[in-house]
C-alpha cells in the first residue's frame, strides 16, 4: 500500500466537517470503551478477535477525530490515543470496517452508553472512500450499477426475455391468457422494484409478486430503466454515487408518473430508498412503501384471500436488519404470516433484537471476505436449527442469499423463501 | 473553567441542532426519545447489562456515587457540612462508588480484551474519579482533609471536559440522538408483542 498524501488525507477529514448536525460530534464523543457491546456482535462472538469489538471499530474513527479536532489530541495524541491517518491503519480500518461489520445495528441498542455504532462504522467507510480504500468487489456492485442501471449489469434483453418467461408461466398457473408482468407502462398505481438477483437468480419470486398484483386487481408496472432497488453505495460510503443512483429512482417516478414507489423485499434497497434517498437527493420522495406494507394492506383490506392450509410447514421467520432494526417494519411481516402458514415459531432472539443473517453491509458483494461471512453464519445458523422449522421466510433477497449458503454450509435442510412466495403459495383466486 | 468547557460543549451541540432529516417519519421522534431515557435503558432488556450484572451493577452504583458526591461538593464549596447522619450517608455512598469504581479499573487492567480497547485516557480518568470519590467519602467525617479534596475535585474538574469524563454531556446527547433516529423510523418504542 503506498504512502497517503496529504490530500487524501485532507479530504478524509473532510468527513468530520462540516457538520450538518450534533449527530456526529455526540457519538464520537460517547464511547467510554466498556466493551460489553463486544457479546452483542457476531463477529466478535464468532471469531473472539479484540479487534472485532464494535467499541474498536468506534475507536478507529473516533481517535482520528480525536488526532485532528480535539485539544488534547493535537497536545497529547498517546494519552487519548489519537491516531494520525497513515498507511497502516488505513489497512487496518480497512478490513475491520468493510470486512469484520454488516453494519446490523445490533450493538446499538445494546450498548450501555447509546453509541450509534453503525453510524460512526458508515462515517468510517466515507473516510476511507474518500481516500480510495473501498474493497475493489464493492466498488465494481457500485460501478455496475452507475454504469448499467443495475448492480449486476443485467442487460435489458436478458431482463426483458426473463419477465416474458415468467409472464408464461403466471399465465400457465393462472390458466388466464390476459394474466401480465406489465412493463414500462405510465400511470400506473405502483412502480414496482425488482433486486437484481431476482432476474439473475430467482425470477420465481418476480412470478409470485406479480400473481399477488394479479389477485389485488392492482394497476402496476415494472420500469426496464430503473428497476433496481438496491443502493450498494450507500455501503461503499460514497454518498454522491449513492445520489446518483437515488436521482434516478425519483426522476423514474417521474417519468412514469406512478402512484407510488413499491420496494421489492431487500432490506438494504427498503432502507436506501425509503429513509437515506431523500437525504441523498435533499428533498422528499413521492410515497414510498415496502412491498411487505403493500402485501399486509391487500390482506387487511381483503383485497387478496389466503388459506394457511396450503403452507402446512413448520415456518419461522429471519428479520432483515435493514428492514426491521432500522426500519421499524415488524409487525407487518408477522400479520402476513398469520394469515398464511399454518404454523409459525418465532427465532430466539427476534424482531429488533435479531442477529443479522451475516450478509449484510454489503458483505455478499465483497468476496474478499467470504470465509469471514460464512463464519459469523454460524449463529444465524444456530437460530434456524433451534426453531425446528422447515421453511425460513426472508423478507430480503440479500438475505434470501446469504441464507441459502448457509443452508449448504451448516446442512440445516430447511427451504429459503420469500414473504411473496410464501403468500402466493397460500393465494385462494377467485 | 469547567463549567465554562462544558458550556462550550453543550452551545456547540445546540448550534449544530437535530438532525434534518428530508425522509417522511413513520414514527414519533419524542416517544423515541422518551423511550430511549425510560425503558430503552431498561437492563433487562440491554445485553450489556443482563448478560454482565456486576459490572453493570457497579456500573451504577459508581454514577450514582459521581452525582451524589458533585452534590456533596457543591454543598461544601458554599459553606454547608452535612449532620452526621447525612454525613454517614453521603460518606457511604462515596465509598461504595469507590470501591465499584476501583473494581470496574481492575477489570480493565486485567482483562485482555479491554486492556486492547482501552488507552492512558481510561485509566487517568478512571483514577481521578476513583480519587475524588475516595476523598469525598473521607472529608466529610475528617474535614481536615480539605485541601487534599479539593486538590482532587480540582483536578478532576479540569479534566473533565477534556478525556473521555466529558461523556458526562455526551451520554446525554447520544441518547437524544439514538431515540431521534429510531423514533422517527417507528423501531423505537419496541411493538409489544
Amino acid at each position: 500500500m503506498e504512502k497517503l498524501t496529504k490530500e487524501q488525507i485532507a479530504d478524509a477529514l473532510k468527513v468530520f466537517s462540516p457538520a450538518t448536525d450534533s449527530k456526529l460530534l455526540s457519538h464520537l464523543n460517547s464511547c467510554v470503551r466498556c466493551g460489553l457491546c463486544a457479546d452483542s456482535c457476531l463477529y466478535y462472538l464468532t471469531s473472539g478477535e479484540e479487534q472485532h469489538i464494535p467499541a474498536n471499530k468506534v475507536d478507529m474513527v473516533s481517535s482520528v477525530y480525536r488526532r485532528y479536532a480535539t485539544f488534547l489530541g493535537k497536545l497529547t495524541p498517546a494519552l487519548v490515543n489519537a491516531r494520525e491517518l497513515d498507511h497502516d491503519n488505513v489497512k487496518e480500518m480497512t478490513d475491520v470496517l468493510f470486512g469484520a461489520c454488516t453494519m446490523c445495528g445490533r450493538c446499538v441498542a445494546h450498548c450501555s452508553v447509546g453509541v450509534d455504532i453503525e453510524y460512526i462504522v458508515r462515517k468510517g467507510r466515507e473516510m476511507l472512500a474518500r481516500m480510495g480504500f473501498v474493497p475493489p468487489s464493492l466498488q465494481a456492485t457500485v460501478d455496475a450499477a452507475l454504469e448499467t442501471g443495475n448492480n449486476m449489469a443485467i442487460p435489458e434483453e436478458e431482463l426483458l426475455d426473463t419477465l416474458e418467461w415468467m409472464e408464461e408461466e403466471l399465465r400457465d398457473e393462472l390458466d388466464d391468457p390476459d394474466a401480465r408482468i406489465p412493463v414500462n407502462q405510465p400511470g400506473a398505481a405502483v412502480l414496482y422494484t425488482l433486486n437484481p438477483r431476482e432476474p439473475k437468480f430467482f425470477p420465481l419470486s418476480i412470478a409470485a409478486m406479480a400473481k399477488i398484483f394479479y389477485a389485488a386487481g392492482e394497476s402496476w408496472t415494472l420500469s426496464t430503466q430503473m428497476y433496481d432497488v438496491t443502493n450498494y453505495a450507500f455501503f461503499s460510503g460514497k454518498p454522491d454515487q449513492a445520489k446518483t443512483i437515488a436521482d434516478r429512482m425519483l426522476s423514474e417516478m417521474d417519468n412514469m408518473k406512478a402512484g407510488k414507489l413499491v420496494l421489492a423485499e431487500c432490506g438494504h434497497g427498503a432502507r436506501a430508498n425509503r429513509w437515506e434517498a431523500p437525504n441523498y437527493v435533499g428533498t422528499g420522495f413521492p410515497e414510498t412503501i415496502t412491498s411487505v406494507e403493500l402485501i399486509a394492506d391487500y390482506l387487511k383490506q381483503g383485497r387478496i384471500r389466503t388459506d394457511c392450509e396450503l403452507n402446512p410447514e413448520t415456518y419461522t421467520l429471519h428479520d432483515p436488519c435493514n428492514l426491521v432494526r432500522m426500519g421499524g417494519i415488524c409487525r407487518e411481516q408477522r400479520y402476513i404470516l398469520e394469515n398464511t402458514v399454518k404454523r409459525f415459531v418465532e427465532m430466539t432472539p427476534h424482531g429488533i433484537d435479531n442477529y443479522c443473517c451475516g450478509g449484510g453491509g454489503g458483505q455478499l458483494a465483497m468476496g474478499e471476505y467470504n470465509e469471514r461471512r460464512l463464519k459469523i453464519a454460524e449463529i444465524k445458523a444456530e437460530q434456524i436449527r433451534k426453531t425446528g422449522a422447515g421453511v425460513v421466510v426472508a423478507p430480503c433477497h440479500n438475505c434470501v442469499d446469504q441464507l441459502t449458503q448457509i443452508n449448504i454450509a451448516y446442512k440445516l435442510n430447511v427451504h429459503i423463501k420469500t414473504i411473496a412466495e410464501v403468500v402466493s403459495d397460500a393465494l385462494v383466486l377467485p | 473553567m469547567c463549567l465554562l468547557a462544558f458550556s462550550i460543549h453543550f452551545v456547540r451541540l445546540v448550534r449544530l441542532g437535530r438532525p434534518k432529516d428530508h425522509s417522511e417519519p413513520s414514527g414519533s421522534t419524542t416517544r423515541g426519545i422518551v423511550y430511549s431515557f425510560t425503558s430503552g435503558m431498561n437492563p433487562l432488556k440491554k445485553e450489556s447489562a443482563f448478560l454482565h450484572l456486576p459490572t453493570y451493577t457497579a456500573g451504577i452504583v459508581l454514577h450514582l456515587a459521581i452525582f451524589m458526591s458533585l452534590v456533596v461538593f457543591m454543598l461544601l464549596i458554599a459553606g454547608v457540612r452535612p449532620g452526621p447522619v447525612a454525613s454517614f450517608i453521603l460518606g457511604g455512598g462515596a465509598f461504595a462508588g469507590t470501591l465499584a469504581g476501583m473494581a470496574l479499573l481492575v477489570k480493565r487492567m486485567a482483562s485482555r480484551k479491554l486492556r486492547l480497547i482501552s488507552n492512558p485516557d481510561d485509566y487517568l480518568s478512571a483514577f481521578l474519579v476513583i480519587a475524588f470519590l475516595a476523598f469525598t467519602g473521607l472529608v466529610v467525617f475528617v474535614p481536615l482533609l480539605m485541601p487534599g479534596y479539593m486538590l482532587a475535585a480540582g483536578i478532576l474538574f479540569l479534566y473533565m471536559p477534556l478525556g473521555k469524563l466529558k461523556h458526562v454531556l455526551y451520554f446525554f446527547a447520544a441518547r437524544y440522538h439514538l431515540g431521534y433516529f429510531y423514533g422517527w423510523r417507528n423501531v423505537w418504542p419496541p411493538p409489544k408483542a
